[in-house]
């Protein structure tokens, strides 16, 4: 057989594969092809290579009359039909379950061949009615067992047996007066059991595991508590469970004040009513008594009773409100529960309190209104503000403007129109300069770029300095012409295709306290010029380039500051 | 579970002949089975009425046919390779070991090929250290106090073994096996070497199996002697295979009673008939998810029904080798398939789930019972499996490792579907990729290629890859198909993949 040297190409999952048969290609070449398959079967590697599995793997695919030989069963010979002698009923869906097995089994402890020797004996010699039965027999075991478990859950170890009294209350529970005359002896025989068994269980359990270094090597010890998952606890996680809470105290509070108005609510309207009905009576009355008195005037009475019980109670409401403020704030995160007599508030009252149905009220008639009686108030108001303001004279110079200062008072100084030589450093010159006719950097900076030509024909910008608080420095300006804002343009784009001439270098607008601008200085790498010490400084290895293209092209560019920018980062450098 | 138990061990064991009475648990001997004398370690003795018998894991056969043989079948006449006193140290330099002299020719010519094996023996030997020391009941015993054990029993034969100490081990595979088998064998292995089970120790599997839900375990943990001799269950008797947790006062018994309905357990036929009279259930405790006149499925929360769940895995236990009962149900759901009589939905087999699968494993256990086995049932649980697989739209695949039987059914069902799939391509000369044929048999690509490789139809010819469906293949599905094998009709499932909360899988489980 020739070696064949071909390369696989790995096979991709979504490559499409061609399906023949067999004989539709070369045998010959099928044969060469297919042995070279390594497949992983997926079986434990020690049983891999096992007689009987390999026998059949070596014959995979062709119909194997082999088979792994399995210790076979065999037919039982117990009573089958006795056993299971209940029937399944038929039904037509899909069963659902879903009681446990212990609901199912009935009374749990099955008696051994032993116990039914003993009950036998037991009832030796009793006649049949005080007989114990197997089922009673069983249920007291079981009680038995089961107090025991919960009394001393760890009577393997502490020897501890549950004494008769404490049995008692389980006994009880049994609720068969006819059981206790059995419980004593059956106690002394579930005892007996109970220490030849080692004072395990009766009926062996399985064992789980006891927490002892011997549970890991036991095979005996089996379904073992997996260890619960925790959440990952974090302080964000509190916070939000610490809101959840009080959310839900708030709103269940809420849900409680707004149950006790609604319930005040509705006995004041149960009361309103008893009240309205006995109006109703009395008009009747009064009625039968005119008709009977032949009284033909004042038929109004009845009508403007009307309104006026309606008055009174909205007043009651009011007033229903007024007592309990809180309750009533209670009610305001949710308008729509609000009672629905309120609307009644808004019925204008007439004075001549005319008629029930009230007339037509026009939107525009109510603006109207609105408005007239927003004029008044203003009116009034400014009619007010003069009357305090009679002989009123003011001693103070704006009682919060700062204590002045002599000599530092500025006044406003004209712009000369002058461009600074050295641009000024900035740290001195930020510094408030007393006597600097000049005035300071800032205002010189902030100014010198100003287009001369803009400003001509208005009148002389002028500007002057004022220290603030804390040494704030605050220019003020006036007489400045300036461009209707941009919505659109960057503020620092305004300036950028003004200059006038071409020598001069953009200017953009900074302020040399920024700290934003400070860092970036900082971070801006040192110049060639600089390499030489920076070298000496740094030492940078020998294969280091710098990268000077950074350093000629400074994604900013700072105008005249530059240089002092780059002086100032070496300070920094250097003092660093 | 394995054939190569000691046999194959790497370091060289002494040799020399023994007396009924100096053979002790640990040795290898031969011993008759099945009409042929077989090598087979002996992992335990007991002196019973009719005389001294010994527990027997015969070479290269699986562990379920272990047996206690009594002392004719035992041949004193060959050489008894005594245990190994120093095989609990590390081993170092095992891969140097080549073709070692030895008895058997067949042996000889095999020598090329040890180093491979007894690399991945090295696991083996641990799982052996922990039982082989004493003899009634060697899993009780700490792996602590065996060295010194050891070392004892090294002692007393010193002066028998002195003459033997040069002699290597034999390789023992017995068997007259081709040599391209064999070579074939040996790639293979080799080719897994990292691959499943490769070398745990007993702290990571511990691990594994906590943090993966894994309900597999490792040869370390496996006791090896199987504890339960008879098993009453339904109308049969059945005989376990492998050792099972029951309590260990039950592995007295000769026989044991299981009730066929809630799988509770008996040691003796008065308290079993006394229970039947009690017990009412008539079917698994769950819902019913799947009904045809042949078969019907159950669903079963392992934490819901823990005590039935966990009465299952025990009966299971005693079938499966690689079932671990190290943790609890929980995290399981349990596809119980049961068939209909008068008499109730009897549990034919089952499989079991993982809530949540990190790997994306479809099934975790699968079996079906031995006295249903051989009858098709297997195939309609993995098809089951596939059909759930489907619905949650997922792929799936069983959890690894597979038992010997488990491979051969998984080849089955996998081999028939996509043999189906791909004779209908051919027939309408269709191209086909293996993402779609996985995807149309809820399949993982991996296992889709695997058996395609193992049925030899995926080829790479003149620079492409193809499929090629040999026509035995095709021959052998059209006869098949005349048998009218059962098969679950999809639409009857009545199922929606059951949703587990953050809170519910935090806290329970």
């Amino acid at each position: 057989m020739t070696t064949r040297k071909v390369r696989f190409k790995k096979l991709n999952t979504k490559t499409q594969l061609p399906v023949l048969r067999e004989d539709q290609i070369d045998p010959n070449e099928y044969e060469s092809l297919t042995n070279e398959a390594q497949i992983q079967t997926g079986v434990e590697q020690a049983e891999e290579n096992e007689y009987h599995l390999q026998s059949i793997l070596k014959a995979s695919g062709v119909s194997s009359d082999q088979e792994i030989p399995v210790p076979p069963p065999q037919e039982s010979d117990i009573k089958y039909e006795q056993l299971y002698s209940r029937k399944v009923q038929q039904t037509v869906s899909y069963l659902r379950f879903s009681q446990t097995v212990e609901e199912c089994v009935g009374c749990e402890y099955d008696m051994t061949t032993e116990d039914a020797e003993f009950l036998t004996g037991y009832n030796r010699g009793k006649k049949q009615a005080v007989r114990l039965s197997e089922d009673d027999f069983e249920r007291l075991m079981e009680c038995f067992e089961r107090t025991a478990a919960f009394q001393a859950p760890f009577a393997v170890v502490d020897k501890a047996v549950v004494p008769y009294d404490a049995m008692m209350g389980a006994l009880r529970e049994l609720d068969d007066d006819k059981l206790m005359g059995y419980a004593k002896d059956i106690y002394e025989y579930w005892k007996t059991r109970r220490q030849e068994a080692g004072n395990k269980p009766v009926h062996p359990s399985l064992k789980f595991e006891s927490h002892q270094e011997t549970d890991d090597m036991d095979p005996y010890v089996c379904f073992r508590r997996r260890e619960v998952r925790q959440t990952r606890k974090t302080r964000n996680r509190d916070l939000q469970s610490g809101e959840k809470v009080k959310r839900l105290r708030r709103e269940i509070e809420e849900a409680r004040q707004l149950l006790l108005t609604s319930r005040d609510l509705e006995l004041k309207k149960q009361e309103a009513l008893l009240i309205e009905s006995k109006i109703f009576d009395r008009r009747a009355k009064i009625k039968q008594t005119k008709v009977k008195l032949g009284i033909k005037t004042n038929d109004e009475d009845l009508i403007n009773q009307k309104v006026g019980k309606r008055c009174a109670f909205v007043a009651l409401e009011i007033a229903a409100n007024l007592l309990q403020p809180q309750k009533r704030k209670a009610v305001e995160p949710s308008p729509t529960v609000r009672p629905p007599p309120t609307p009644q508030l808004r019925v204008p009252l007439r004075p001549d309190a005319r008629s029930v149905e009230p007339d037509m009220v026009l939107l525009s008639d109510k603006r109207a209104d609105k408005e007239n009686e927003l004029r008044l108030d203003i009116e009034s108001k400014v009619q007010n503000h003069q009357t305090w303001n009679k002989n009123h004279v003011d001693l103070t110079k704006g009682p919060l403007s700062p204590v002045s200062q002599s000599g530092f008072e500025r006044r406003y100084r004209q712009v000369k129109a002058q461009f600074p030589l050295t641009p000024p450093a900035s740290q001195e010159d930020a510094e408030p300069n007393e006597g600097n006719t000049n005035g300071s950097g800032v205002g010189l900076e902030l100014m010198s770029h100003q287009d001369r030509s803009l400003l001509s024909p208005s009148p002389q910008p002028e500007f002057r300095m004022r220290i603030g608080r804390l040494g704030r420095m605050w220019v003020d300006r006036r007489g400045l012409f300036s461009e209707p804002f941009d919505a659109v343009g960057n503020s620092n784009d305004r300036w950028k295709y003004d200059s006038d001439s071409e020598d001069e270098t953009d200017v953009i607008v900074m302020d040399p306290n920024d700290t934003r601008a400070l860092k970036f200085r900082a971070t801006i790498p040192l110049p060639p010029a600089h390499q030489l010490t920076a070298n000496r400084r740094y030492a940078y290895p020998p294969g280091y380039v710098p990268r000077t293209g950074a350093i000629s092209q400074p994604p900013i560019r700072m105008g005249q500051s530059q240089p002092q920018a780059q002086a100032q980062s070496q300070a920094q450098g250097t003092s660093s | 579970m394995t054939g190569d138990s000691r046999a194959t061990s790497e370091s060289p064991r002494q040799k020399s002949i023994a007396t009924p009475e100096t053979i002790c648990a640990g040795c290898i001997a031969m011993v008759e089975k099945d009409g042929g004398y077989r090598r087979a370690e002996i992992l335990s003795k007991k002196t019973t009425k009719s005389g001294t018998q010994f527990y027997c894991n015969f070479d290269q056969f699986n562990k379920r046919l272990d047996e206690w043989v009594p002392l004719v079948r035992v041949d004193f006449t060959k050489e008894v390779e005594w245990p190994n006193p120093d095989k609990d140290k590390p081993k170092e330099g095992k891969g140097k070991k080549g073709s070692a002299p030895s008895k058997k020719s067949v042996a000889l010519k095999k020598g090329q090929k040890r180093p491979s094996k007894a690399s991945k023996n090295s696991k083996r030997e641990q799982s052996i250290s922990v039982s082989e020391a004493t003899t009634p009941h060697p899993w009780t015993e700490l792996p602590v106090e065996l060295p010194q054990l050891k070392i004892e029993e090294s002692n007393e034969r010193g002066a028998i073994d002195s003459n033997a100490v040069a002699t290597p081990a034999t390789a023992g595979d017995e068997m007259d096996l081709d040599d391209e088998y064999d070579s074939q064998l040996a790639k293979k292995k080799r080719a897994d070497g990292n691959g499943l089970g490769g070398g745990y120790t007993r702290e990571q599997e511990i691990e594994k199996l906590r943090t993966s839900g894994s309900m597999t375990q490792n040869p370390a943990e496996i006791s090896r002697i199987r504890n339960i001799s008879k098993v009453q269950f339904g109308k049969f008797d059945l005989f376990p295979w492998y050792f099972s947790p029951y309590p260990e006062a039950y592995t007295q018994e000769d026989l044991i009673f299981i009730c066929e309905f809630c799988l509770n357990y008996f040691c003796d036929n008065k308290p079993f008939t006394r229970h039947r009279q009690k017990c009412t259930l008539l079917h698994p405790p769950g819902n019913e998810l799947y009904r045809d006149d042949h078969v019907s499925f159950f669903e079963i929360d392992g934490r819901r029904q823990r005590t039935w769940c966990r009465n299952l895995c025990l009966l299971s236990k005693m079938f499966l080798d690689h079932k671990t009962l190290y943790y609890d149900v929980d995290p399981f759901l349990f596809y119980v398939m049961t068939c209909k009589d008068d008499q109730g939905f009897h549990v034919v087999g089952y499989f079991s789930k993982e809530k949540e699968s990190a790997d994306g494993y479809n099934v975790a256990c699968i079996l079906t019972l031995p006295q249903y086995q051989r009858k098709g049932y297997g195939r309609l649980l993995i098809q089951f499996s596939y059909e759930l697989s489907r619905i949650e739209k997922k792929l799936g695949s069983p959890e690894k490792p597979l038992s010997d039987l488990g491979l051969l059914s998984y080849r089955q069902y996998w081999s028939e579907n996509i043999l189906d799939l791909i004779i209908a391509c051919n027939e309408r000369e269709e191209k086909i990729t293996i993402e779609s044929i996985s995807e149309q048999l809820a399949m993982t690509p991996q296992d889709v290629e695997h058996t395609l490789q193992a049925l030899k139809m995926q080829v790479y010819h003149r620079g492409e890859h193809k499929l090629v469906i040999p026509d035995k293949l095709i021959q052998q599905r059209a006869k098949a198909k005349l048998k009218k094998k059962r098969v679950l009709d999809p639409a009857r499932i009545q199922w929606k993949p059951p949703v587990f909360s953050a809170a519910s899988r935090t806290w329970a489980w």
